[in-house]
């Protein structure tokens, strides 16, 4: 028994160089469920791929914030001054 | 509901910084940003006889703006190939022998939920963002600025499934390795 179950782990058990790909592509859709499984059971012993996940749902989260319509406009980010007024004359021409 | 009052001679006032800043981000070139802005105006001159008064006058400009984004998008697919090729940068992060990190990822102590909003980390991941390859770019800015779905990424850029989600993670991973040099290595020596 106690040799199955250490089979069985061997089976199921994978270095970070194989977890890292599958926590990115298991926010991109629904992994197999063997799939899940082997990155819970990596994820439980692995501290530091904990962190990995973690830091790539910080970046999803900044992402989609960063994409909003509202968000702030920095000073180097607005429509340049000629191009205000190009627009301005244009819309002006054609009302 | 009442019908929204239009007054196109405030657009480029109102709304010229915020519809520049959000088509800059998505197209990264200024050039191109600029003129998606103002053949957005134009097209929303156009418009306005249609214009039901549905939706904020905000909202009906961006929805245009949105549109006409998509269709630069359209416009680059065809002189750029969008699947992965050998060609494209491969995985930022290096694994020893056993298949371990050689640089270990750290906590960088933040909550996903309560740092999307940190601004000074969110200007950061803008440089970041600039420092990916086009293609890199514009799949990730695709997938999670846009929330545009796999399926549909696939469809419209010809690109295979699997390939995609390379793509994504060598994108996730140097936009994690440049947050961690230009934001968590500075603040750990403060």
């Amino acid at each position: 028994m106690g040799k199955m179950m250490s089979t069985l782990l061997g089976l199921l058990s994978l270095t970070c160089q194989d977890t890292s790909p599958l926590i990115s592509e298991m926010m991109d859709h629904r992994v197999s469920f063997i799939k899940r499984l082997k990155i819970k059971i990596h994820l439980s012993m692995c501290e530091v791929c904990l962190y990995y996940k973690k830091q790539l749902e910080i970046i999803r989260g900044l992402s989609k914030n960063l994409g909003r319509e509202d968000f702030p406009v920095k000073a180097n980010e607005t429509l340049p001054q000629e191009s205000k007024q190009k627009i301005k004359k244009m819309i002006e021409a054609n009302k | 509901m009442n019908k929204q009052e239009i007054d196109a001679n405030q657009w480029v006032d109102r709304y010229g910084d915020l519809m520049y800043r959000y088509t800059l981000l998505r197209v990264r070139d200024q050039g191109a940003a600029e003129e998606i802005v103002q053949v957005t105006f134009l097209a929303a001159l156009q418009a306005i006889p249609s214009y039901a008064g549905r939706a904020s006058e905000k909202s009906w400009l961006f929805g245009i703006l949105k549109h006409k984004i998509l269709d630069h998008f359209r416009e680059i697919k065809k002189d750029r190939l969008f699947d992965l090729s050998p060609e494209d940068d491969p995985d930022p992060c290096g694994y020893d022998s056993l298949g371990n990190w050689q640089k270990m990822p750290r906590n960088w102590q933040l909550d996903p939920e309560k740092s999307a909003v940190n601004q000074e980390l969110s200007e950061k991941l803008m440089l970041c963002l600039d420092n990916l390859s086009d293609k890199y770019r514009q799949v990730f800015v695709l997938k999670e600025i846009d929330g545009v779905s796999t399926e549909q990424i696939c469809n419209e850029f010809n690109i295979k499934p699997t390939n995609l989600w390379v793509i994504l993670h060598r994108a996730r991973n140097q936009l994690k390795n440049c947050l961690e040099i230009h934001w968590f290595d500075g603040k750990n020596q403060e």
